[in-house]
């Protein structure tokens, strides 16, 4: 990952949010220029819930190089309490516990680092729900 | 409607020896043996990955001077996994707008050039890298999670699933241009090194090199020809699965084949994207040869090869066992389905078939596909 891309994605990734269209009402993540769904610019950005459900989960093995130390890595189809979807890496988890349909909450952690300054890259990983909500 | 003159295909394999000039040089020339150089208007090639794996831009122009052929112009197309048939939709509206009477389509990637996992970061590329490749977890992980969401919502057992990758190791195995030629059991498939779960080795496609020319010609250019390609249908669908009201749906599909009027009943030979099992799964489903949740029950019936109830599909093996060489895939579902239709294919036969599709998808439906051949 090079250092500018992620920088000019700092704002959605590590304060999650997402981008509400005012025409059709639909919300989406991570932010674009134009709603996926009616094409509108009319977007604003909204807070997106920190509590979803799994839908669907895998481990993969089949890493790229530069993330090859962390293999396996847990990810997961999250819906929002709001029914927004988001893919992301899991954490804090056992894989073998894993199962669809388990409460999951939105923690920042560490992706990665970028190979040429080691700049620590954050974002948003999920984590099976502590507590009450 | 353009002709599909002659086509030319090359093993796909690891093939270190060969450069994705010396791949292009060997499909083109198979396609060119009996055809006047000089005839050629343009030259398009279909790739998507090598400038990552080969450093060169403007690859068209350098292959067909490497072909040996003065064209009016050349040009690369690049639609990640669907660049073989984006490359066929620009070659037909050259020929119907009387642009050129016959363009060469020559579709070319190498993926070995590299080690795996450096290769996995490239053809991770043909995910959104804004949204599902972020976490940098290569080119099965999306499908993964279609696939468990597949099992989950529609019971269906991970061994039922492995009759797609069975069917398609028992097509590859009579092809000569496929890359896996030997059979496999559900029993193996499941059993298989994970790759990214519950997906394993023997249900994705292997990294191999290839390439495949197929030439096209107006109906003004005389001499004998394999089949017509009357149509390539195109859409775009999201850019994650994220997006979609429903995961398990590959909209950009769906809504080509309702736009082409698709009719399963009337289809005799398809060659679908079926990068992982669950790609091919959906597809079939998505195109209308299968109610929804059903497919892999067909497909362990026996529905979909020889002498089953639907059409015979991927009797090349598939992206499964014939290969996935990226941009070049597409180009060799078009070469395989003309040669169905003449009755030439060098492998599983379908029983005197009228009308074939291939259809091509990037990803899990950026960009869709859907080309419609039919016999003389």
């Amino acid at each position: 990952m090079v250092l500018p891309v992620w920088w000019r994605k700092r704002i959605p990734r590590y304060r999650f949010v997402g981008a509400l269209c005012k025409d059709c009402g639909r919300i989406h993540y991570p932010p674009r220029n134009a709603c996926p769904y009616c094409g509108s610019r009319n977007l604003e950005l909204v807070p997106l819930p920190r509590r979803g459900v799994l839908e669907s989960y895998s481990i993969v093995y089949s890493v790229p190089g530069d993330n090859r130390l962390n293999a396996p890595l847990p990810i997961g189809l999250i819906r929002l309490e709001n029914g927004v979807r988001v893919v992301a890496e899991l954490t804090d988890v056992v894989p073998e516990k894993l199962e669809n349909g388990i409460e999951v909450e939105a923690v920042i952690r560490r992706i990665g680092e970028d190979g040429e300054t080691g700049t620590i890259l954050y974002g948003v990983k999920f984590r099976p729900a502590l507590g009450r909500k | 409607m353009a002709y599909i003159t002659s086509v030319g295909l090359v093993r796909v394999n690891r093939n270190y020896h060969k450069s994705p000039r010396d791949l292009a040089f060997e499909a083109a020339s198979k396609a060119l043996e009996d055809v006047k150089l000089d005839t050629i208007d343009y030259v398009i090639v279909a790739s998507s990955l090598t400038y990552l794996q080969a450093s060169q831009f403007d690859l068209a122009a350098y292959i067909a001077r490497e072909l040996g052929v003065h064209v009016k112009s050349a040009f690369t197309v690049e639609a990640g996994e669907n660049s073989g048939l984006a490359g066929a939709e620009v070659a037909l509206n050259l020929i119907r707008s009387h642009a050129a009477e016959r363009v060469l389509l020559v579709g070319v990637d190498k993926l070995t050039e590299y080690i795996s996992n450096r290769t996995y970061k490239m053809i991770q590329a043909i995910y959104d890298t804004e949204s599902d490749a972020v976490y940098n977890v290569g080119h099965a992980g999306p499908m993964a999670l279609l696939m468990r969401l597949y099992m989950d919502r529609y019971g269906v057992d991970r061994e039922t699933l492995a009759h797609w990758p069975v069917m398609m190791h028992a097509h590859g195995k009579e092809n000569p241009y496929a890359m896996l030629r030997f059979a496999v059991t559900p029993d193996k498939v499941v059993n298989a090194m994970p790759i990214a779960e519950p997906i394993t080795l023997l249900d994705a496609y292997p990294i191999g090199d290839g390439a495949a020319a197929v030439l096209l010609s107006s109906d003004d250019q005389g001499g004998d020809h394999l089949a017509r390609l009357t149509e390539v249908y195109s859409s775009i669908g999201f850019q994650s699965i994220a997006l979609r009201d429903d995961p398990l749906s590959i909209e950009a599909v769906g809504q080509i084949a309702r736009e082409a009027g698709l009719s399963p009943d009337s289809i005799d030979v398809a060659e679908i994207h079926d990068s992982f099992t669950i790609t091919g799964i959906l597809l079939l489903e998505e195109l209308g040869f299968a109610p929804r949740g059903k497919a892999a029950e067909l497909v362990a019936e026996g529905a979909f090869t020889k002498g089953g109830s639907g059409p015979l599909v991927n009797a090349s093996g598939g992206l499964k066992a014939r290969g996935h060489p990226k941009g070049a895939t597409g180009v060799y579902m078009l070469a395989e389905v003309a040669m169905q239709l003449a009755g030439t294919f060098p492998g599983v036969k379908a029983d005197s078939p009228r009308k074939g599709i291939a259809v091509g998808v990037n990803a899990h439906g950026s960009s869709a596909r859907l080309a419609f051949l039919e016999a003389l």
